[in-house]
């Protein structure tokens, strides 16, 4: 069934890039082709959590896909209830973290491909490994951990480095697949030259207006899957252009903007179309997304792993929340942003834990900040209503502020 | 807060480790400052830190041991005014590159605590505070083995006054009033007469509430092992002598009976299976915090384990303390009817 389906995704959203290249399109399509790539075998599969060396893996012809994306993408075409519902009745908590339930129901009832390898990171939360964990014995295989340690210290580069070194032994005897260290180098220079363009284009959007609409950029997060492929420098590029192009022929293509919003964490993954009403109704945009942060420093080709290690060790969701508080606030500044909204996603312990800390952050400079509480994957309880009155009271309380 | 603080190296500094457990009365001020959906631990830790209940500390050693728990931390760190903080991160899974990475961490605390506190904490500081806090563990375990006793010779409840008393007393007094209660029923054994009702191991969550577990043998089951970290789990570890003392220290921590967050499920369940065995139990409580993350993900996976091996399993999930207990006590009634027969 899975395999249909990404198929089929892949061919409609082929021909609706054939027909016409926006960034957009190009991005859905290469995630696409990825969830397509795990029924091919030339291809091993990995499931593993967010952050991991997506580099390392593809290059070692492991396609790596961590486990929210498809909480995400069983939301998005309506399909999570079911899964969810699965989990429930198996005994896990309606209180953890719905992505991970969804994709616990998912493996329960065999819609996942077997996994060759598994792959967690203990950032940034301790459910994903923990998920990762049940889907590893329901597929009876170890699941390698990698501990990302939380102080950056070249002591704790060189624990993960080695770490990184452990896991390339774990995938190779797990798939007989060798590491080819020319293509994890060229992987390092695409992504750097990935990296140049998506800064340049995180800039773009901070021109006021943004040139980006508020679903262009939504879940680009699942950018890291591609990262160090040469698919994630088009991708990357075309954003760029048609950023670039939008804002020097006065923002065609963009819609109106009279609030400037931030997103914090991730979207709301189940159809909706609130953001939607906000941008066309109020010319409230989302004109960034906290997630969307380019966050490392280009990476020396020479010395590969390291320089991942350094890029995972330095983001800033790991540790203490106070390196993502300054990021907060440094993007709303970056952004000139006039409020943020953060969905404390329900079940989301290391992000609705600092929720506090992001409105206390933001009020500090004077930018308000919404929360939402809703579930971002699970609609059963999702009352539209209730969540678009307080937006509009919080769009209404920004045009006093 | 977590059991994986090395108490060693902060009463190698002069200082004397007080253990934050939380309570179980509803919080006041938590909703202000943290998520409702955290467990009762940590709403109600942060209830007391922001009204000032622990200003008496002059420092607080948190750990990462869970999302949170850091988050905890990030909160404290904000709103309670506190001399002395510091997070020791503590490494997950079974890689051997984790040993080396604990000790460097442990000696970021012992260094945070001589800059603190201005003083040096040598090698056989660390060493004297291994020798006490062993025997400490040693005594405990000398009386937690008179469970194994049909009847036991002590209660759960009696134990658990004993583990709270250790989390905030002086471990060189503890040490002697253990040792005085130990000579008592060493020559009275008698003194006491216990029931012989069908016998339980008590894992899950750490619990901060000594009642609840009162609560569990007044429906007439025997509490015989907590494989808790605030029970008799806590007091599982002994560490060696050696030349390399911080590496005996971060090794013997690691290596301990671990916790659920250590990722290491089929090790717990044999550690559970062992000291049911060892410890003649009928049936096993598993009790998880309501939003506990590190023991809810387990249940499904943990219950079948022990199931596997035979043993009789009942999850339960609660804040940990008494209110609405009723549900929870007829659930344990027919438990009790279950292992009974």
């Amino acid at each position: 069934m899975l395999e249909k389906y990404f198929t089929q995704l892949e061919a409609s959203l082929k021909a609706k890039l054939e027909a016409k290249a926006t960034a957009r399109r190009k991005f859905v399509y290469e995630i696409a082709r990825i969830g397509t790539r795990i029924f091919d075998d030339n291809w091993s599969i990995g499931w593993t959590t967010v952050f991991v060396p997506y580099e390392i893996l593809t290059s070692m012809g492991v396609s790596g896909m961590f486990v929210e994306f498809f909480g995400a993408m069983l939301a998005g075409t309506g399909m999570s209830s079911k899964y969810l519902e699965l989990s429930e009745s198996k005994g896990f908590s309606t209180d953890s973290c719905s992505y991970h339930r969804t994709i616990i129901g998912a493996a329960l009832d065999g819609l996942l491909p077997e996994p060759d390898v598994l792959i967690g990171a203990s950032i940034p939360c301790n459910g994903g490994v923990k998920a990762l964990k049940r889907i590893g014995e329901i597929f009876n295989k170890e699941v390698f951990i990698l501990n990302i340690p939380i102080d950056i210290t070249p002591k704790s580069v060189d624990y993960l480095t080695e770490q990184f070194e452990q896991m390339i032994e774990y995938i190779e005897n797990e798939t007989g697949r060798k590491l080819d260290y020319n293509k994890l180098k060229n992987s390092i220079r695409y992504n750097n030259e990935a990296r140049e363009y998506l800064v340049e284009l995180n800039k773009l959007c901070m021109n006021v207006p943004s040139p980006a609409n508020s679903n262009d950029l939504k879940n680009f997060i699942m950018i890291v899957l591609l990262l160090g492929t040469k698919e994630s420098v088009e991708v990357a590029k075309l954003y760029r252009d048609e950023f670039k192009s939008r804002i020097e022929h006065d923002l065609k293509g963009a819609t109106e903007e009279k609030y400037r919003l931030m997103w914090i964490q991730n979207r709301i993954q189940f159809k909706t179309d609130i953001l939607s009403i906000l941008e066309e109704k109020y010319g409230a945009k989302i004109v960034i997304d906290e997630l969307n942060h380019i966050w490392w420093d280009s990476m020396d080709e020479s010395d590969p792993l390291r320089s991942l290690a350094k890029r995972i060790i330095t983001h800033p969701l790991v540790g203490p929340a106070e390196r993502r508080l300054e990021v907060i606030t440094q993007l709303a500044r970056d952004y000139k942003i006039d409020g943020a909204i953060n969905p404390a996603h329900w079940g989301c312990r290391q992000s609705a834990g600092a929720r506090v800390l992001f409105k206390d952050a933001l009020q500090k400079i004077g930018i308000p900040l919404i929360h939402l509480d809703v579930d971002c994957v699970d609609e059963r309880n999702y009352a539209q209503g209730q969540i678009m009155t307080r937006l509009e009271a919080f769009l209404e309380m920004l045009s006093t502020y | 807060m977590c059991s994986y603080t090395p108490l060693e190296l902060i009463y190698a500094g002069g200082f004397l480790p007080y253990r934050i457990i939380g309570h179980s009365e509803p919080p006041q001020n938590a909703d202000s400052y943290i998520h409702s959906n955290f467990c009762q631990f940590v709403k109600s830790t942060i209830d007391v830190a922001i009204n000032g209940g622990y200003n008496f500390l002059e420092g607080v050693v948190f750990v990462n041991s869970c999302d949170a728990m850091r988050r905890l931390h990030d909160v404290w760190k904000r709103y309670v005014p506190t001399k002395f903080m510091h997070i020791l991160d503590i490494p997950m899974g079974t890689l051997s590159l984790g040993k080396h990475y604990l000790k460097e961490e442990f000696n970021k605390l012992r260094i945070a605590l001589e800059n603190y506190a201005s003083i040096t904490i040598n090698d056989q500081d660390i060493v004297n505070a291994i020798e006490l806090l062993n025997e400490s563990r040693l005594l405990y375990n000398q009386l937690n083995s008179l469970r194994t006793e049909n009847p036991p010779k002590i209660t759960a409840t009696e134990l658990m006054n004993l583990t709270s008393n250790f989390f905030k007393t002086d471990p060189k007094n503890w040490n002697e009033k253990t040792k005085g209660l130990l000579d008592k029923i060493n020559t009275y054994p008698n003194v006491q007469t216990r029931s012989n009702n069908p016998r339980v191991l008590l894992s899950g969550s750490p619990l901060h509430e000594i009642n609840f577990i009162s609560f569990i043998e007044d429906i007439g089951l025997n509490v015989v092992y907590e494989d808790l970290c605030t029970g008799s789990k806590f007091f599982d570890l002994i560490i060696n002598d050696s030349k390399d003392i911080l590496g005996s220290l971060s090794e013997a921590y690691l290596n301990r009976t671990p916790c659920a967050r250590m990722m290491k499920l089929k090790e717990r369940a044999d550690q559970i299976y062992k000291n049911a065995k060892k410890f003649k139990v009928d049936g096993i409580i598993h009790h998880s915090l309501k939003f506990c993350d590190t023991y809810l993900y387990d249940v499904p996976a943990l219950k079948a384990l022990l199931t596997e091996k035979g043993l009789n399993v009942l999850f339960i999930e609660s804040d940990g303390g008494l209110g609405n207990i009723n549900q929870i006590r007829t659930r344990i009634e027919a438990f009790s009817e279950i292992i009974k027969n």
